[in-house]
């Protein structure tokens, strides 16, 4: 299916390549330059941007993007050295950072304005700064398109902005020493901890949205460029170093975090994605709908918090903390296969609609349970309040810890112990994914009815799928209610504002990508902070929430990381061809 | 009616056999009493005009649908109507339209083939101990040998929807063979191909036979059948009108008149087909339909199905 | 246990309603085997709707001679929302796989309900709806409240006027024909995409119509009341038989009595003394729907379970 004929597209802006390279390089300069002199007059607009000499907030993001900029400018120039930078797209990625530089400059220099009250607030760096990356984005949407044109006959200029963007896959790399690659995959976790931490530890909306921005299209310039590709090349080939290089780098987390208050989004986020990535067994593998899910995880809180000697339970025993694990797990189970097993013979949208009414009833039963309106077991609408810290092997998870010389609060406690949590969770996922279940899982997604006459037991598979999931949450929701203290029925609602949640568990899931590991945690870590950082539209967050929802599935249903089976099956393409002799990358993610 | 069961000669024992068996959707006989038997080491056609009940017979047979009447039995037991224990049992199947896991790579499709084979449950999986690295890689190697059988190793890491038709068709094959079955089903295996496509097909079917698995298929391609065939039996309007040699059904003048339009008492039109297509499409795998016990056989052939199906 | 007529009219009052919104998810689904979760929230709008119509009219206006505006505004409301989604929302993902629509479905109903609390004024909180004057009709074993009339009286003519249409009108036919089989009627010549909005909207005017009467029966509308009812409502259908628009009625009518009756009498049961009351109706309903789908999947009047072969 390839036609022999070429046809270049012409670039967005009319002119000369190498004049488009030499505006695009020097307004990146010169925003760079900029973003050394004061923007702003007063101290009052956050991140104090009014020092000379010395760039803060929104500055250092320019400065990120203005000298990537350049940096890809070069490399696309094919200045020597640099040549590594960019195996896929030459001039995409240019464009895409151009694009994201002036984004977040230009959203600095506006709220500047808008915040103080009129342009006279901008001092002349901000001037500056705007027209600079302007003069860059000019300059690289002169550049050539990376990839010739599908289609003769001119296009319109929508079509060469978008085609504009498309780069070409990279070709193999040349082999380097595995010390190396291992350094590399090494240096990628060490930036991929940094960027996170970066945004964990963004102190006002402002600066979280020009993070956010400068990473929407960081990223895409990054995938651009081909990196993302080597990288994933890489991690196939040394899957134990990755395995533990992402471990060390979520390891290594809490020590990065003065501050006790940002480790608990930390402890936080884990819970979610640990509880999201259980969900993508059931939903990504096995293509079951289940919008309760957050009941399982409250069933194992509820079990942990009656179990946990809590003053306000209503039954004396305690269990030490591994039984209550077992039994919240157990009891999740249990559920689970009540559930399960009535409806999972049917069609899968009776799933959906069971689940969501189970997510309901439980909290209804959990609120019931008082005393008054039913028996007296939960204490109602209060909850269980006063859950006992941890103690194991003599480690107290309440206290602050000295460990090798940073000091670890409460919630970096156990921030650490859902990470083991996680690990298994996500071990949990991988290996049933890769295995004779886990093709059966899959292949039940695909056609069950094919997979019945291959003599998949489809219901079974189904219900052990439903099982484990709910197996995983309960586990979860153990260690839940001891970061929370107090578990209340109101934490375990279809949708609200605040993470975890039945809607956006499954939003985790397939905005990061049904089916991957990696889809996931990237999701709930999304999920969990753009709400957290950006209290200011708190009123019309969940109207956001449904609607991205809506303009997901509608433009790209496949989530941000891609599943390359799940890819294929959203956008016909049909002719993409799985790469020879990479079963690697042809899996879920890395 | 005529249901003259014609007994090979000297083949081996038998490994398929269908006994009266009808298949009712509503009102609607899809399948009327049809018996059939296919022995080990044969190679059965299944033909008749569209419409005529084919590929309900094979449903009936693999346990997708249960029949209304009758009963069918591999290797002397009786066969549950649920379709992964029939293939556990060693029937395996193809399906009319193509159906493999689209997103799956083509090793992937082989591996669930050998689901019933193999045994590795979850904690298996999980705990990833000797004995499932073993099986992994025995089943890979078993899967592997099918795919150079059927000549498609080169593409065993491509997604099943990328290969091109014939080469689906033949991947549809190799994955019913990694269930190691004694009887394998083709259900239109030369739907759509060109003739090259076709006589390599007919090779790979022999080849098949020649391993040991007994073959029924269902086709169209009258020259394919009777290449291929030992024995053919021919269904129209849901019953058995003859079976026997290539030549016994080539000769014979109600088979004849069945294919050439020739009215053969009332010969289904396309409103029939669409029928009993609609009736399939609405019939579940579990819910059987109405067990109304009437005799099956000597009712008139052009049944109208007054009955809604809803 | 004199009060059981009573209890037998309670429930079956709110089997009606149920109903009502019951046929909406089952009009969808016969046709495009979507669980429409939105739909819940269509029923909302119109309370909204209706409620909008009523402000605009004099204050102290008689909610007798408001309501022929009140059902016009609510159908409006709920019909353009309701075509809308599928136009907007919806019909892009036909041929997706099926999870897409029904995640798509999720999000349209958050937006929308999240909408109203956020834009409608003092949404935020219930909102009285306008009563009907006067107590409570004592019909002799039972009595019924005033707003309930409404109900009694909406009800039945709406299932007749759906079982006129469907059995005798063109498109009513072209709708049963699409249900059974989507791609032998589009052979037919049947528009099916016209068949589809066509379902949208009437299950959309009878949910608003539902959700008159349940403000004139409770005297309140919510932003969250859409979900609850909603559920319950599919509940119905499933129960009837999803695809089935008398199923989806007589599911309703039996969730409805089911829910009164566990209300009332499951506290007299030994052992389950502390289950009884408003508190878990709910519960009894989603038990209810645990063990239909594990006896009878197919419904009470349904024949179609699982898939298409």
């Amino acid at each position: 299916m390839t036609t022999n004929q070429t046809h270049t597209i012409a670039p967005v802006l009319p002119v000369p390549a190498t004049a488009a390279r030499l505006t695009a390089l020097v307004g990146a300069l010169a925003t760079l330059g900029s973003t050394f002199l004061a923007w702003t007059w007063t101290a009052e607009f956050p991140g104090d941007l009014t020092v000379t000499g010395y760039p803060g907030g929104l500055q250092v993001l320019t400065l990120t993007g203005a000298l990537l900029t350049a940096l890809f400018a070069l490399a696309g120039h094919g200045v020597r050295g640099l040549g590594w930078l960019v195996p896929g797209g030459k001039n995409s990625p240019v464009r895409l950072l151009a694009l994201g530089t002036f984004t977040t400059t230009w959203y600095a220099v506006l709220a500047i304005t808008v915040e103080l009250g009129g342009l006279v607030n901008l001092e002349p760096g901000g001037w500056i700064a705007a027209v600079a990356s302007l003069v860059t984005l000019v300059g690289a949407l002169g550049l050539p398109a990376d990839v010739p044109a599908e289609n003769p006959g001119p296009a319109s200029g929508w079509q060469r902005f978008t085609h504009a963007f498309k780069a070409p896959a990279p070709g193999k790399a040349a082999p380097l020493p595995s010390w190396a690659e291992i350094l590399i995959i090494a240096a990628a976790f060490g930036i991929g901890l940094f960027i996170f931490t970066y945004g964990i530890d963004t102190e006002y909306a402002e600066l979280f949205i020009g993070f956010l921005l400068l990473i929407g299209f960081g990223a895409p310039a990054v995938a651009r460029a081909g990196l993302n590709r080597r990288l994933g090349a890489l991690t196939a080939t040394h899957k134990n170093v990755t395995v533990t290089a992402a471990f060390v780098a979520a390891f290594a987390f809490p020590f990065t975090q003065s501050n006790d208050a940002y480790a608990t989004i930390g402890a936080n986020i884990l819970i979610f994605a640990t509880v999201a990535l259980g969900l993508n067994v059931v939903v990504g593998l096995a293509g079951l709908l289940d919008l309760g899910y957050v009941a399982f995880l409250g069933v194992g809180a509820y079990t942990a918090a009656l179990f946990s000697g809590s003053p306000s339970s209503t039954i004396g025993i305690q269990l030490p903390f591994w039984a209550a694990v077992l039994a919240g797990a157990a009891a999740s189970l249990i559920f689970g296969v009540v559930i399960g097993a009535p409806t999972l013979r049917l069609h899968g949208d009776y799933l959906a609609i069971v689940t969501l009414g189970f997510g309901e009833i439980f909290r209804i039963a959990m609120q019931n349970m008082d005393g008054a309106s039913g028996p007296d077991i939960t204490n109602g609408p209060n909850g269980i309040p006063n859950i006992p810290d941890l103690e194991l092997f003599g480690f107290n998870f309440g206290e602050p810890h000295n460990v090798l010389g940073v000091e670890l609060g409460r919630f970096s406690n156990y921030y650490l112990l859902m990470l083991f949590f996680t690990i298994i969770v996500v071990t949990v996922f991988r290996r049933s994914d890769q295995s004779r279940i886990g093709r059966a899982w899959v292949a039940i997604r695909e056609d069950e009815t094919a997979a019945r006459a291959m003599g998949i037991n489809a219901f079974r598979l189904k219900l052990l799928a439903f099982a484990l999931g709910a197996t995983l949450a309960g586990m979860a929701g153990t260690v839940q209610a001891h970061v929370t203290f107090t578990v209340t029925p109101a934490q375990y609602k279809f949708v609200e504002a605040v993470p975890p949640n039945s809607a956006f568990l499954l939003a985790a899931v397939i905005l990061g990508g049904m089916g991957t590991v990696s889809g996931p945690l990237i999701g709930a870590a999304l999920l969990y902070l753009i709400p957290a950082k950006l209290q200011f539209m708190s009123d019309y967050q969940l109207l956001l929430f449904g609607i991205a929802l809506i303009l997901l599935m509608r433009f790209r249903p496949e989530g941000l990381i891609a599943d390359r089976r799940k890819q294929l099956e959203f956008h016909e393409t049909g002719q993409l061809d799985a790469p020879k002799g990479d079963i690697g990358l042809s899996k879920a993610g890395v | 009616m005529t249901t003259d069961t014609v007994t090979p000669a000297g083949t081996g024992t038998p490994v398929l056999h269908a006994s009266g068996v009808t298949m009712r959707f509503g009102g609607l006989t899809a399948v009327r009493n049809v018996e059939l038997t296919v022995n080990s080491g044969e190679i059965v056609g299944l033909i008749g005009p569209n419409g005529a009940g084919k590929t309900t017979f094979f449903n009936c047979l693999t346990g997708l649908y249960i029949p209304t009447e009758g009963t069918v039995s591999y290797k002397g037991k009786v066969l549950p109507h649920r379709s992964h224990l029939v293939t556990q049992a060693g029937i395996a199947r193809t399906f009319q339209n193509i159906r493999l896991f689209a997103n799956m790579t083509v090793l992937e499709n082989v591996l669930v083939g050998r689901h019933t084979r193999t045994k590795e449950g979850l904690w298996s999986a999980l705990l990833r101990g000797p004995g499932f690295k073993k099986a992994e890689r025995e089943s890979e190697a078993r899967a592997m040998e099918l795919l150079e059988f059927t000549g498609l190793a080169a593409k065993r890491d491509h997604l099943a929807r990328n290969l091109p038709y014939g080469e689906q068709r033949k991947l549809e094959i190799a994955r019913a063979l990694a269930s190691e079955p004694g009887l394998l089903l083709l259900d239109e295996p030369t739907a759509g191909m060109n003739p090259q496509e076709t006589r390599a097909t007919e090779e790979l079917v022999f080849a098949i036979r020649d391993q040991g698995i007994a073959v029924l298929v269902i086709e169209h391609d009258m020259r394919f059948i009777f290449n291929l065939c030992d024995r053919v039996a021919c269904l129209v309007q849901g019953e058995k009108l003859v079976e026997g040699t290539a030549e016994v059904v080539q000769g014979d003048e109600r088979v004849v008149a069945a294919y050439l339009g020739t009215p053969f008492e009332d010969a289904p039109g396309a409103e029939e087909v669409a029928e009993v297509e609609a009736a399939e499409a609405h019939a579940t795998d579990r819910a059987p339909g109405p067990d109304s016990t009437t005799g099956a056989t000597g009712t008139t052939s052009t049944t109208g199905p007054e009955g809604d199906p809803k | 246990m004199n009060d059981l007529p009573q209890q037998l009219a309670n429930g079956l009052l709110l089997g009606a309603l149920y109903g009502l919104i019951a046929i909406g998810y089952t009009m969808v689904y016969g046709i495009v085997q979507l669980i429409n979760f939105a739909h819940g929230e269509i029923f909302m709008i119109g309370g909204f709707g209706a409620l909008t119509a009523y402000l605009w009219l004099p204050a102290g206006t008689s909610l007798l001679f408001a309501l022929p505006l009140m059902i016009l505004m609510a159908m409006a409301c709920s019909v353009l929302v309701a075509m809308g989604a599928e136009r907007f929302a919806y019909r892009p993902l036909r041929g997706a796989p099926r999870l897409a629509p029904l995640i798509t479905a999720i999000g349209l109903s958050i937006a929308l309900q999240q909408a109203i609390w956020a834009f409608y004024p003092d949404a935020t909180k219930s909102r009285p709806f306008p009563e009907f004057e006067g107590g409570r009709i004592d019909l002799g074993a039972f009595a019924i409240g005033r707003g309930d009339l409404f109900l009694v009286i909406a009800a039945p003519l709406c299932m007749i006027a759906l079982g006129f249409f469907v059995s005798k009108t063109r498109t009513g036919r072209a709708m049963q024909a699409t249900s059974q089989d989507p791609d032998t009627a589009k052979l037919m010549g049947i528009n099916t995409d016209r068949i589809i909005v066509t379902a949208f909207a009437i299950g959309a005017a009878f949910a608003a119509i539902a959700a008159i009467a349940h403000g004139v029966k409770y005297g309140e509308v919510n932003f969250k009341m859409g979900f609850i009812a909603g559920l319950k409502a599919f509940t119905a259908a499933v129960l009837g038989g999803i695809g089935n628009i008398y199923g989806a009625m007589i599911g309703g009518l039996v969730l409805g009595l089911a829910e009164a009756l566990a209300t009332a009498y499951i506290e007299n049961i030994p052992g389950m003394s502390q289950l009884g009351g408003g508190a878990w109706k709910d519960v009894w309903a989603f038990v209810l729907l645990i063990l239909v789908l594990l006896l009878r999947p197919q419904g009470l009047l349904g024949q179609r379970v699982a898939d298409r072969a």
